[in-house]
Order: structure tokens, then C-alpha cells, then sequence
């Protein structure tokens, strides 16, 4: 579904990603860890296409689409959604109707009529319920006043609502309290299934004790220079990324 | 030349003048108009705004109108709304035009012309007391030369039901129009009352809406107030609005923007009591070489009064706004909290906004804040529409529509902010 290779990537002059190589297939979960200022937010960034960081080599490509040459609007009507790690506030946009201007206009990209009414209002009715999202939130405007745990819930519901191929959650994990994490990972195992693929960017181990990866990468230096499974990850948690950091030193 | 007109109109008015009380006072205001003019950039509140394509042409007062009834009313903003509506058409009462539906009659909807002989003593006791003459040119020529408008007068206790439209049409397919609507509204003890005043503009030759409203809310008085201004074609608008309030009134005034080749609006609030309420809402979006000029002044003269303002600009193309507000605690206007804010967004790099938000502070125990802001459309809520796939010229739509939305909020005429809204969607 998704084939990166030798993405090399910069902000500013900045090098930051210097030619990672990343493949995802349809249905699996991808957990991408790394010390602070590896390169996992420009990852994200770049996939979603914001326009601040410049691609200077490699290719992405997504189901037979170069995906860096979709705008980031296309981007999300081809499938990708980028699960923010600050998601902004924006007052006097409503959450409703921002959702479903999204939705309909997915659907004039995919050539469909857009969506009655009452069936729109049923299906924020059965997500809200999948994300345990409360309803007083989506008549709100949009993430205003919002906390930090209903924030990243309502990422996850724009997420239920546009049914993408590809989830990349940004540290979602980021600033919530234990509750919180369970509600948006339970959330997130909810919408995994036999097509659609996840790539988890995190810092810390414990999101993904509840979103269970089939595949850890480490990222560092712009580079994945390790990859495993889940146990990974807990080999992270337990040692931290010194070990990492001296074996890569060691090789180059 | 304007000037010329000016004088030339006012003395065969002269001649044929009977010489009441209102002739002295035009007479006066004709005096003060001769000795100072019109303002030009010299003048501080008038550095921005140059006035001389308005003075370098000639214009004239007209009561002809030569537009079919139904063209002028299919311009006519909230067609569909029930309301008293007074219609005046280059500044003429157009009775034909115009419909009262409030059932009250101790509630007076009427014209100048009319309430000066009907209503002589609330005429005399308010007309000309509340907007200044002396130093305004524009306004002396208003008084010198005032065509008609509205006279509203709800006494004690009352309540209009449904809102008063003025509507103002300004018809300029044969010469250059002169209209200088003069409106007086008086809002007794605990009466309540909605104003929506909008203009236009038809024909191709320029137009000059001269306008004085003075408004006076006596105690625990009530007023919703909006104002609309869209005239099209070469426009020219002036509007000097004296809002006197005594204790206990609650005033909210919208001023909506939309087009103009050249407005001003002074909109002035006095406060001559404790515990007033004054709220000063403005959006303005002009596009082409357009020029938005707001001055206002909120002059706290008693204690334990609250003011909120906020004015919006939308900025297109090479269009040009000023803001200039200007809020005056008094010396005994302790416990005052005011406050005040111009927020303006360019969606060109042409386009200028000149904004001075002021306080002047002469009591110690006052909570006041100002601020002015002008920049882009943010980057961030940008990309975050568009990475749920919203296209960019939607999302931009969105976010003008809820940098809008804080204005909006405050309009209560549900027809009103319908109407904004497609507005804002004809213009971005």
C-alpha cells in the first residue's frame, strides 16, 4: 500500500530525513519509535504533505500514486489521514459541518453524490459510539475548548467519519493521562481491519502495549536502522536508545 | 465643485425659507459649514482619507428619481423580513414604498418633515442636540441642507414589535445625487426598539450619502442598532451617528461593510449615567481600490459602565481601511471596563489597513484593553482543513466565514445574518 524509499527530507535548509526506506502493507500496523529529534514528526509531516518541509530525494508511493505530488487535500481524499499530535483549535468552524464538507468532498473526488443528510447524521451517531466520542462535542466548533484527551478523541472520530487507507498517528499518545491513551487506542483497534493500514509514531512504549504493532522500527538520524516486532519495542522501553544510538555510531 | 453647490443650494433655500427656529439653526450650521469646510488629510482625524474626489465634483440634491418602483425595491435588502420599513429615495420619503405595521400609536414611525410641525416639542427638545456642528463640515452641511429621514419616537414602557428598516437609496442614473438623510430616533424610559438602517446605490453617475442619525436612550432604554452599507458604482458615504445614552441603557450596534468606493462612519457613544451597556460591532470587506474609514468614540463620563468593541476586516485586493477608536474614561468614570479590538486579515498583498486603537484614561480604577492585529489567513487551520481533504479555496472560505462568525454572533436578526453570510460568499 504505502513503499517509501530513500526519503531524504529537509526544513530550512535542515537535514532531517536522510533516505529512509519504509514498506506498508495493506492491514498491517507499523510502530516507528525514536529518540527525540530522529525525524518521526517530519515523517508525518512530509506524508501529509505540509508544504514547510522540502522532499529532495526518494519517492513515496501509495496504491500506484506518487504521493508527493498530490496536494495535501488530495492526499486525504486518496486515503491518508494524519492523526495530529497538536490539533489546532479553530473557533466559529463547526465541528459538524466541518466534517461534512470533508466527507462530501471525498466523495466529489470519488465522482459520488454527496451524502442525504439523515444518512450523515446516522453515521456520526454509530462513530461517535465506536469512539466513545460525546455528542455535546461535535456541535462545538472545532476542537475549541476542547481538552487535551478530547482532542485526540475527535482525531480519532474525523478518522472513523473518513474511513482512510492509511492512519498515521502522530505521538498521539502525547499529553494524555492513562484513561485518555486507553479511550483513543481502544478507539484506534476499533478501526483496524484486513485493509486498512496504521503507521504509530511514538516516543514511549506504552501506547503501544494497547495498539499492538505488528512491525517497530526505530528512527534515527533520519534513517530506520532497526526493525523487529512488537518485542521491540519493550527491548526499547527497558534499555532506552543508547544502545541503539552506540551501535549505529559503531557501524558508521 | 462641491462647496460651490453646497452654497448655491442653501441660498435659494435661503430665499424661500420661512425663518423659524430650524432655519436659524441651518443658518448657523450653513455659517459653520462656510468657515471650516470639509476636512481634508491636514486634519489628524482625516490623515488616511482624502475626501477630494468626493469635493472635486458636483453633486446635487434631487428628489427625482426616475427608477422603476419595482428595480429600487428588488435592491432592497430584507425584502422578505416583516418590519416598519421607510423607504427614502435621494433622500425623499417614498411613501408608496414604505409600510408600518407597528399597531401602537403612541409609537411614532415617521419622517423629519413630518415631526417637526407633529412633534415640535420632541423635535425641538432633541434635534441638533446631540451630533457636534462646530468643526464638522460634514455635519453642518447635513443640518444646513438635510433633505428628510426617519423620526422614531417610542415613549416609556414600549417596545416595537417587529424592527424599522431605513432604507436609503441613493439614484444616480441621471446626474450626480446628493442625498443627506438626517435621522432622529428617541428611545424613552425602559423602551425597546431594533434599527436597521442600509444603503444603496443605482445609476452610473457617483453618488454622496451624507448621513446624521442622533440617537438618545433615556434610562433602562433598549437598542438593537445595524447598519449596512452596500452601494455599488461610484459611492461616496459619509455617516456621523451620536448615540446619547443615559443610566441603565444597553446598546448593541452592528456596522456591516460591504461596499462603497469611499465610507466613513463616526459612530459616537456618550454615556451620561452609571451602569450603561455599549457594544460596537463592525466587519468590513472591500475589494477593488475601496476605502473603509471607522472612527469611533466611547466617552465613559460616569462610573460603572461597560464597553466592548470589535471591528473585522476582510481586505481584497488593493482596498485601503482605516480604524481609528478612541475610547474616553473620564475622570469620574471609576470601575469602567472597556474594551477594544481591530482584527483585520489581507488576502492580498496590495491591500492596506492604517489602525489606531486608543485609550485615554483619566480616572484610576478601570480595567481597559486595546489591540489591533493584521495579518494572513493562519497557515495551521489551513493545513488541517486541507489534510481532511478539504480543497483550499473551500477551506479558505470556511476560515473567512468563522474569522466573520464574531461579528455575526452578534446580530440578532436571524434574516440579517443570512443575508451577511451570502454576502461573504458573493465577495470572497
Amino acid at each position: 500500500m504505502l513503499s517509501i524509499k530513500n526519503l531524504k527530507a529537509e526544513i530550512e535548509g535542515k537535514k532531517i530525513l536522510n533516505g529512509l526506506n519504509l514498506e506498508v502493507k495493506a492491514g498491517e500496523v507499523h510502530a516507528i519509535m525514536g529518540p527525540n529529534g530522529a525525524g518521526k514528526s517530519t515523517l508525518s509531516a512530509v506524508l501529509a504533505g505540509r508544504a514547510d518541509y522540502e522532499v529532495t530525494e526518494g519517492t513515496v508511493d501509495f496504491d500506484g500514486k506518487d504521493l508527493l505530488e498530490l496536494s495535501p487535500e488530495d492526499r486525504a481524499r486518496e486515503g491518508v489521514f494524519l492523526a495530529f499530535q497538536y490539533p489546532i483549535e479553530i473557533p466559529g468552524v463547526s465541528n459538524t459541518n466541518f466534517l461534512k464538507t470533508a466527507i462530501n468532498e471525498k466523495r466529489k473526488y470519488q465522482g459520488l453524490e454527496p451524502m442525504e443528510a439523515t444518512d450523515f447524521l446516522k453515521m456520526m451517531r454509530e462513530k461517535m459510539e465506536l469512539v466513545e466520542m460525546d455528542k455535546s462535542l461535535t456541535s462545538r466548533s472545532l476542537n475549541e475548548g476542547f481538552s487535551g484527551g478530547e482532542k485526540k478523541r475527535n482525531e480519532i472520530f474525523q478518522m472513523a467519519m473518513l474511513e482512510p487507507k492509511l492512519g498515521i498517528l502522530d505521538e498521539t499518545d502525547s499529553g494524555l493521562d492513562i484513561d485518555a491513551l486507553r479511550l483513543v487506542s481502544e478507539g484506534v483497534n476499533k478501526l483496524r481491519n484486513k485493509e486498512r493500514s496504521f503507521i504509530v509514531i511514538t516516543h514511549y512504549q506504552r501506547l503501544l502495549d494497547y495498539i499492538v504493532p505488528d512491525f517497530v522500527h526505530v528512527l534515527y538520524k533520519g534513517r530506520i536502522v532497526k526493525s523487529g516486532d512488537a518485542s521491540l519495542a519493550k527491548e526499547l522501553e527497558e534499555k532506552g536508545y543508547d544502545w541503539i544510538k552506540q551501535e549505529v555510531e559503531a557501524n558508521s | 465643485m462641491l462647496v460651490e453647490n453646497i452654497k448655491a443650494e442653501f441660498n435659494l433655500y435661503k430665499n424661500q425659507a420661512e425663518k423659524s427656529d430650524f432655519f436659524l439653526k441651518r443658518e448657523e450650521a450653513f455659517a459653520e459649514f462656510e468657515k471650516v469646510g470639509f476636512p481634508t488629510t491636514k486634519n489628524e482625524e482625516w490623515k488616511y482619507t482624502n475626501l477630494k474626489n468626493i469635493t472635486n465634483q458636483s453633486f446635487q440634491s434631487t428628489c427625482e428619481s426616475t427608477i422603476e418602483t419595482e428595480l429600487m425595491l428588488s435592491h432592497a435588502f430584507l425584502k422578505e423580513l416583516t418590519a416598519n420599513k421607510l423607504v427614502f429615495v435621494n433622500g425623499s420619503f417614498r411613501p408608496e414604498l414604505s409600510t408600518i405595521i407597528e399597531t401602537d400609536e403612541s409609537i411614532v414611525i415617521s419622517t423629519l418633515a413630518k415631526a417637526k410641525t407633529a412633534h415640535s416639542e420632541l423635535f425641538n427638545k432633541h434635534f441638533g442636540k446631540y451630533a457636534p456642528i462646530e468643526g464638522q463640515g460634514l455635519n453642518a452641511m447635513n443640518t444646513a441642507l438635510l433633505s428628510d429621514g426617519a423620526f422614531i419616537y417610542v415613549p416609556n414602557n414600549k417596545t416595537v414589535t417587529n424592527p424599522v428598516i431605513i432604507v436609503n437609496i441613493a439614484d444616480s442614473t441621471d446626474v450626480n445625487v446628493l442625498c443627506q438623510p438626517r435621522n432622529l430616533i428617541i428611545v424613552e424610559k425602559s423602551a425597546s426598539l431594533t434599527l436597521v438602517e442600509t444603503f444603496y446605490a443605482v445609476g452610473n453617475n457617483p453618488s454622496f450619502t451624507n448621513v446624521v442619525n442622533e440617537v438618545y436612550a433615556n434610562e433602562n432604554a433598549h437598542i438593537e442598532h445595524y447598519k449596512i452599507q452596500n452601494q455599488e458604482g461610484e459611492s461616496y458615504h459619509n455617516n456621523f451617528t451620536q448615540i446619547f445614552q443615559e443610566a441603565n441603557t444597553n446598546i448593541n450596534h452592528v456596522t456591516l461593510t460591504l461596499s462603497g468606493t469611499l465610507v466613513r462612519n463616526n459612530l459616537h457613544f456618550f454615556m451620561n449615567g452609571q451602569n450603561c451597556n455599549s457594544l460596537l460591532y463592525g466587519l468590513y470587506m472591500p475589494h477593488g481600490t475601496e476605502l473603509v474609514d471607522n472612527h469611533t468614540r466611547v466617552d465613559h463620563a460616569f462610573p460603572n459602565c461597560h464597553s466592548d468593541e470589535l471591528y473585522k476586516g476582510i481586505m481584497m485586493d488593493k482596498s485601503v481601511a482605516v480604524f481609528n477608536g478612541k475610547i474616553m474614561v473620564h475622570l469620574d468614570a471609576q470601575k469602567t471596563n472597556a474594551y477594544q479590538r481591530n482584527q483585520n486579515i489581507l488576502l492580498s498583498n496590495e491591500a492596506t489597513v492604517n489602525t489606531k486603537p486608543q485609550l485615554e484614561i483619566f480616572a484610576d480604577d478601570v480595567k481597559c484593553t486595546h489591540g489591533a492585529t493584521i495579518g494572513q489567513l493562519d497557515e495551521e487551520p489551513m493545513f488541517y482543513l486541507r489534510s481532511r481533504g478539504i480543497p483550499a479555496d473551500v477551506a479558505r472560505k470556511m476560515l473567512l466565514n468563522a474569522f466573520a462568525d464574531d461579528i455575526a454572533e452578534r446580530i440578532k436578526i436571524p434574516e440579517l445574518v443570512e443575508l451577511l453570510e451570502q454576502e461573504i460568499e458573493k465577495k470572497i
